[in-house]
């Protein structure tokens, strides 16, 4: 994978995580997890300076305007995107209680945001996400990891999962109850 | 609901002026979860456009803009006639903002397939660029005799089952985009679908009657 692939492809990853993070804010009226979206669009403003040198080089090495051109529209898109993640964590960082209607919206889509806690007698207790496979078997992706005072964002497959870990997750509404029945340990085989 | 009779008019007007109070939000509510739903949906469905170079569900997109335009509009007059008080205009601006957040995501998505007028050699780039993505976005043909034939996506339980999310279906000519539980699977279908590695594989196994849908 080429340079530039690596930075589009975290830089879309990033901007989908941020919406993900946004409305578990909202609905769950959670000031660091807006915060952290506020953290992330920081990221992306750097991975979007990185693209343009990138595409403004290979248009000067290869002479090819209209590819450049793709590649810093495309930037410009997922940039958006996370503008809109971060216009939606902003709600949750005024002083004002969000409308419950946001609540409910956010409880009441196609895609929902289940928050459960990793019971010790769990099979998730001590291992890594990739080792539970826990998206494909419950549909629920993991977005967020809460140990005690300390926050996980965007975890990936090696990190490992301790009992008593809140574990936020973005899925269908079928997805949320396996994934409750898996993490609090009453069902045993995932 | 009719009133049976005269005597109970009286109860049936104190409720009904209660419902109508409470009828505004619920309204928003509504609009605002289709505006949330179709952001998601609008960007997936973008992106599969410029990874597979597929011109209709570049339209899909487009189509799908301009109902945001008028999710967006018809949500701030119904907001507008819901608020009474401060509290009303405080909470209600940023349920707006929400709102508008959702239409501009929905903006971005248009403007991904807008990436599709560029001729496609200047562009050879973008089916790799995004298909290495935490969640890939990829293609699905169903043979003839599948064993996901007949079958609905609710009955099989699909994303729940394999983290994987059926965002369109071609079946002959006809584009189906964000397909309900209800939706049949058939032979000769093609999905476009979005998720987790092991689960895509676990999903084609089965579409091809390889393996069953759950087991390892």
């Amino acid at each position: 994978m080429n340079e530039i692939e690596e930075l589009f492809l975290e830089m879309k990853d990033t901007s989908e995580l941020m919406i993900d993070l946004a409305y578990s804010a909202l609905l769950y009226n959670s000031r660091e997890i807006a915060e952290e979206v506020f953290n992330l669009e920081e990221m992306i403003d750097e991975l979007n300076t990185n693209i343009q040198k990138k595409s403004v080089a290979s248009a000067v090495n290869d002479g090819n305007v209209e590819k450049a051109l793709v590649m810093l529209r495309l930037a410009n898109c997922i940039e958006s995107i996370a503008d809109g993640a971060m216009e939606i964590a902003d709600v949750v960082l005024r002083d004002i209680e969000p409308h419950p209607i946001l609540k409910m919206s956010v409880m009441e889509s196609d895609t929902i945001i289940a928050r459960v806690a990793v019971d010790e007698k769990s099979v998730l207790t001590d291992k890594t996400l990739g080792e539970t496979k826990l998206t494909s078997k419950t549909g629920m992706w993991v977005i967020a990891i809460r140990r005690e005072k300390s926050w996980f964002f965007g975890p990936d497959e090696n990190t490992v999962l301790k009992k008593g870990d809140i574990i936020f997750a973005r899925g269908p509404k079928e997805g949320e109850e396996g994934l409750i029945k898996i993490a609090s340990g009453r069902k045993r085989r995932i | 609901m009719p009133a049976a009779d005269g005597k109970t008019g009286g109860n049936m007007k104190k409720r009904k002026r209660f419902e109508e109070i409470g009828y505004e939000p619920t309204n928003v509510k509504e609009l605002l979860t289709e505006m949330k739903d179709v952001s998601e949906l609008i960007t997936d469905l973008a992106y599969s456009a410029v990874i597979f170079d597929i011109k209709d569900i570049a339209e899909e997109v487009k189509e799908l803009e301009s109902r945001m335009d008028k999710l967006l509009y018809q949500i701030r007059l119904t907001a507008m006639l819901a608020t009474r008080t401060v509290e009303d205009a405080e909470q209600f601006s940023g349920l707006l903002q929400v709102a508008s957040a959702a239409e501009n995501i929905s903006n971005a998505a248009g403007d991904i397939i807008r990436l599709l007028d560029t001729k496609i050699e200047n562009r050879p780039f973008l089916p790799s660029l995004l298909q290495k993505a935490d969640e890939k976005i990829r293609i699905i043909s169903v043979p003839e005799k599948s064993p996901m034939s007949d079958k609905t996506i609710g009955e099989l339980n699909v994303e729940a089952e394999t983290g994987v999310r059926i965002i369109a279906i071609r079946k002959g000519e006809r584009w189906m985009y964000d397909p309900a539980d209800s939706t049949i699977l058939s032979g000769g279908d093609m999905l476009i679908v979005r998720g987790v590695d092991d689960g895509y594989i676990r999903l084609k196994g089965f579409a091809e009657g390889k393996r069953g849908l759950n087991n390892e």
